[in-house]
């Protein structure tokens, strides 16, 4: 019966031709050199649009200034940077500090090459369901009045979001299992946490006080419902860290010029300003693996660090 | 399928039973409702409407797209192959056909069970670990535990037909391997393209959700439209996923029709490859990293005895199979619930696009959504997973309600039977056992499920697991694994034990 | 000259074993009441079921032992049909010559119909018309199913054919029809609910409950003798 032969003649012409297609077109499209290309990623705190932005601008502003092709590969998933960094498929992260020093800890020799200005004395801040009836607290032992509420945390791994908030709430006497179910809920976001505690589900969350503030400044947090009760002791956050082999790949001193790169941003140029401005600083600064020594004795106490 | 012929006890009455789960959670969740998030809720629904159209978004989210399509695909026709091969090595019939034994077989399909317990995304991290932010990763990551399922599913079916035509045929002095192709593969074939095609839609969902949790693609971008509250971004991303997979199942069902969808399957490696060249994608052959991402064996070990002796087993596997069985209870019951207050043609189309769109949203933020509207308690993070889960059963019951023949209902409304029980014997009995058969595979899903639901406090063994690979405790991801696996095959034996005395 | 061989064969708690030789050139009807054993003594002769004792041989070999090559020339028409349902009636009539093709030409069958001209010819033998070749036979209506399966026996062309209750679901002017062709095999065993029918054979077994009491020729038989074998036991 030819009529029935019919439709697979035909698919198997129709992908073929659609194959042929594509080859040609990927031959003509993609470029193909073998020059070594620096990629960067981050930890996203941020939204889509500006994290485009944002790296659009950084990878940019960093090839030129260091000669060599960047490229911004995005990561969703705290654990999944960390793995792609000590797997080699990102050279400069973004990190945060629990994440950072996770990082290193699984590649050996990678280095801490600057923070922000704002996060060498960052910090978290509670705040509170105004149904919850808990009143601002003046004095860390006061946390004791949390037990037995519903907590947010954010994502699992944040530093800011979860990591210094429990080890406070530990340090005065409040552990995890002392909260309301048992333990803490998750929200997977310093954004979501905020709405879960405005909405009343939880009383309670934890949450980086810049994604706090610049949530007050937009008008999205409603002040008769939520309010900040809390704020840490500072600590010190989010960090670039670079991988060992980058001097190897790219030339001797390469990681150097990667930092200088970094630290010379000033809000004088136009990028310059663009990129600090979407960072929330006013410039990097340098910083060290040794900075981030009590992070990582915070991280092994809650066994977020092996 | 699976349990047509050994379902005896009334199936209509099985599909309906495990809606009764609903009563409970209904109660739980009346309970905890709050109006606090009304708003936030409000808001995610008319950015439904009001989807963002920037055009620079626009075209980002269409590349990524392409890769989450890219690697749906390539996993989808991957893991059909495979799991044709593995299927008929591990089919019971073909091997004591061929070689007069059993075991071969049965010794194949357990060591697939692993494989098939542990959830695509707990396999894209723990291959993230071993190749790095490679392309395949995703790929591999769907195309394990689905290549494993449909071996099951198409093993099953073969092992279920009943085969007068294939011992007459070896009476007559027919050869095995032909006797095989010409009495078995006809009707197993009818069967199986169905499910070939409906693991396609699959596939595209899972491929988004590895995105979502950190994998690339178009998941990538939701996730952090979602984090951060951008509802009418993530929208844009959610229309444009509703269009691929429209698009897709409008393939399918044209090629199934001939005898295309075979050819799809063996052309599509080769066309994804050409592809992902052109989006920039990178699928070079996957390298294995220097270095084992966990620590040495001696200390392994040691750490091994530990983490069994600081984790909570009994409250985890309790509450994650509390959430299984609830969710599954929804999924599986919900449906068919309200299909029966609603027989009519209209409002059971108004369900289907109910269903189409719950089968949309992931359940992540299915779960956020409730947690707006609800205190966090188990039975939340049960309802976002079943939700989620009914879409696809629902789907799969309007798709098996088509097929009914109408004259029964026909017969019996002339009877003077009232138009809602015709309705209940007339056409959902008759759906039922196709239903319920899927509903059996559907369990085992939403029991690997439980692992993305970790957004309500401390839910059972699939946050432990999150928690632990954000952690990078070795040991307990190991025993965290295990346990999968062995729940996993627990819950088939029961099921086969019940097939068997039904 | 003998071609099938009973030696002690029995199936326990349905067949007490027997000795039995069926011949080339002969006809033999099989008969008995319901659950006598007549389709375990059909299902020995074709191989189906196994002898719990005793053997049975086909041309001088253990009938399990033998090579398709063997097996294939013996055909039955099954009581409950067994044909593939999801095939045409073209490509089902052609199972019947599996045995004598390669793998290629098997494949081929399911994918594109072989030989359609032998197919009509057997169809209008077995009084179908060409119009249903193409369909598929989980369409059809009984008796068109029945004479399917009898098309794919002519096709096998066995030296034994073996038939089931071939007329049961057959009216009476068509079962005539099917009787005389199974007839015009060179040699068969046919298991009947009609005794009266018995005169059209050379030879007449008769079971009863589970054990073979009568093989005589027809002329040999009585109306007593009939009675009798189909008496409660």
């Amino acid at each position: 019966m030819p009529g029935r032969q019919r439709p697979v003649v035909m698919a198997t012409g129709l992908t073929t031709g659609l194959a042929f297609a594509m080859s040609l077109a990927g031959c003509s499209g993609a470029p193909s050199t073998n020059d070594p290309v620096l990629k960067i990623g981050a930890i996203p705190d941020q939204n889509p649009e500006k994290l485009n932005r944002l790296y659009g601008s950084l990878s940019d502003e960093l090839s030129e200034s260091l000669d060599v092709d960047v490229r911004y590969v995005p990561v969703s998933n705290y654990a999944a940077a960390v793995s792609a960094f000590r797997s080699g498929s990102l050279d400069l992260v973004w990190f945060g500090g629990l994440t950072g020093v996770q990082a290193r800890l699984q590649t050996p020799g990678a280095r801490v090459l600057a923070q922000r200005d704002i996060d060498a004395k960052f910090t978290s801040v509670f705040i509170a369901n105004g149904a919850s009836g808990l009143r601002p607290i003046t004095s860390a032992d006061q946390l004791v009045q949390l037990k037995g509420r519903r907590l947010a945390f954010g994502s699992e791994s944040s530093t800011s979001g979860r990591l210094m908030p429990q080890y406070f709430l530990g340090e005065n006497g409040v552990t995890m299992g002392d909260l309301a179910g048992g333990g803490p809920g998750f929200s997977g976001s310093h954004d979501a946490t905020i709405a879960v505690v405005q909405s009343g589900t939880y009383e309670v969350g934890a949450l980086n006080e810049q994604v706090w503030r610049s949530n007050v400044d937009e008008g999205r947090v409603d002040p008769s419902k939520v309010a900040v009760i809390w704020r840490t002791p500072p600590y010190v956050d989010y960090h670039w860290v670079a991988r060992p082999d980058l001097d190897e790949r790219f030339g001797e001193g390469f990681t150097d010029r990667v930092q200088k790169a970094l630290l010379s941003l000033t809000p004088s140029t136009e990028r310059g300003a663009l990129v600090l401005d979407l960072f929330g600083a006013e410039s990097f600064i340098p910083a060290q693996n040794e900075d981030y020594n009590k992070i990582e004795a915070v991280g092994r106490q809650l066994g977020k660090v092996r | 399928m699976a349990l047509q012929r050994r379902l005896k006890p009334a199936p209509v009455l099985v599909a309906l039973a495990p809606a009764l789960v609903v009563l409970p959670l209904g109660i739980v969740l009346l309970r905890d409702l709050h109006g606090g998030g009304v708003e936030q809720i409000g808001r995610f629904w008319l950015a439904a409407l009001q989807p963002s159209l920037d055009p620079t978004l626009l075209k980002h989210q269409l590349a990524e797209l392409q890769i989450t399509a890219l690697t749906a695909l390539l996993a989808w026709s991957l893991s059909s192959l495979a799991g044709l091969l593995l299927g008929v090595l591990s089919s019971t019939t073909i091997c004591s056909t061929l070689t007069g034994r059993r075991w071969p077989a049965v010794v194949l399909r357990r060591c697939l069970a692993p494989l098939r317990s542990i959830h695509e995304l707990i396999w894209g991290l723990l291959l993230l670990q071993l190749f790095g932010l490679n392309g395949w990763v995703a790929v591999l990551a769907i195309v394990l535990p689905y290549s494993a399922l449909l071996a099951r599913v198409l093993a099953d079916q073969l092992d279920q037909q009943e085969l007068p035509a294939l011992i007459a045929l070896r009476c007559a002095g027919v050869p095995a391997v032909i006797n095989l192709f010409t009495s078995l593969m006809p009707p197993v074939a009818a069967a199986l393209r169905d499910h070939i095609g409906h693991r396609l839609d699959c596939a595209l969902r899972s491929a988004l959700l590895l995105g979502i949790f950190g994998l690339g693609g178009l998941g990538t971008e939701l996730m952090l439209s979602l984090q951060s509250l951008r509802f009418r971004e993530l929208w844009s991303g959610l229309w444009l996923m509703a269009l691929l997979l429209a698009l897709m199942n409008l393939v399918i069902r044209r090629l199934s029709a001939r005898h295309g969808l075979l050819l799809l399957t063996l052309a599509l490696p080769l066309v994804t490859l050409l592809w992902s060249h052109r989006l920039n994608h990178d699928l070079s052959l996957p390298r294995w990293i220097q270095g084992a991402p966990w620590p040495p064996w001696a200390q392994l070990r040691d750490g091994l005895t530990q983490a069994w002796v600081e984790t909570p087993w009994l409250e985890l596997v309790g509450r994650t199979l509390l959430i299984t069985v609830l969710a599954s209870g929804v999924a599986i019951g919900l449906p068919p619930l309200l299909r029966l207050i609603a027989p009519d043609d209209g409002p059971g189309r108004m369900l289907k696009a109910g269903w189409l769109l719950m089968r949309l949203l992931p359940p992540p933020l299915t779960a956020l959504l409730l947690m707006l509207a609800s205190k966090p308690t188990l039975a939340v993070a049960a309802l976002a997973l079943g939700l989620h889960h009914s879409g696809v059963m629902g789907l799969v019951l309007e798709d098996g309600l088509e097929r009914v023949d109408g004259r029964h209902q026909q017969a019996m409304v002339a009877l003077g039977a009232p138009r809602r029980s015709a309705w209940l014997f007339g056409v959902l009995t008759p759906a039922s056992r196709r239903y319920l058969a899927y509903a059996a595979y559907r369990s085992d899903v939403i029991l690997r499920d439980t692992a993305v639901v970790g957004l309500v406090g401390g839910a059972g063994l699939g946050w432990q697991l999150m928690e632990a690979l954000s952690s990078f405790h070795w040991p307990q991801v190991g025993w965290l694994i295990l346990v999968y696996a062995v729940l996993t095959l627990l819950g088939e034996l029961a099921s086969e034990q019940l097939q068997e005395r039904a | 000259m003998a071609v099938l061989e009973f030696r002690r064969a029995g199936l326990t708690g349905r067949l007490q074993p027997l000795d039995l030789t069926i011949r080339l050139g002969e006809t033999t009807v099989l008969l008995g009441r319901s659950g006598a054993g007549k389709s375990s003594l059909i299902g020995l002769c074709n191989g189906s079921l196994l002898p719990d004792e005793g053997s049975v041989l086909w041309q001088g070999h253990d009938l399990n032992r033998c090579r398709p090559a063997q097996r294939r020339q013996i055909g039955t028409l099954w009581q409950d049909l067994r044909l593939v349902e999801e095939l045409t009636v073209l490509q089902n009539i052609n199972t019947g010559a599996l045995g004598r093709h390669s793998l290629l030409w098997g494949l081929r069958n399911l994918l594109q119909p072989l030989e359609p001209e032998l197919g009509d010819v057997l169809l209008h033998q077995v009084g179908l018309s060409n119009g249903l070749r193409d369909q598929r036979v989980s369409g059809l209506s009984g008796g068109e199913r029945q004479r399917v399966a009898l098309a794919r026996l002519l096709r096998q062309q066995p030296m034994l054919t073996l038939a089931d209750e071939p007329l049961s679901a057959l009216d009476p002017r068509l079962a005539n029809d099917v009787l005389n062709l199974l007839l015009d095999q060179s040699s068969c065993v046919i298991s009947l609910h009609r005794p009266d029918l018995m005169h059209r054979f050379q030879r007449v077994l008769g079971l009863r409950q589970g054990e073979l009491v009568l093989d005589a020729a027809p002329s040999a038989i009585t109306e007593a003798t009939l009675a009798w074998l189909y008496s409660e036991g």
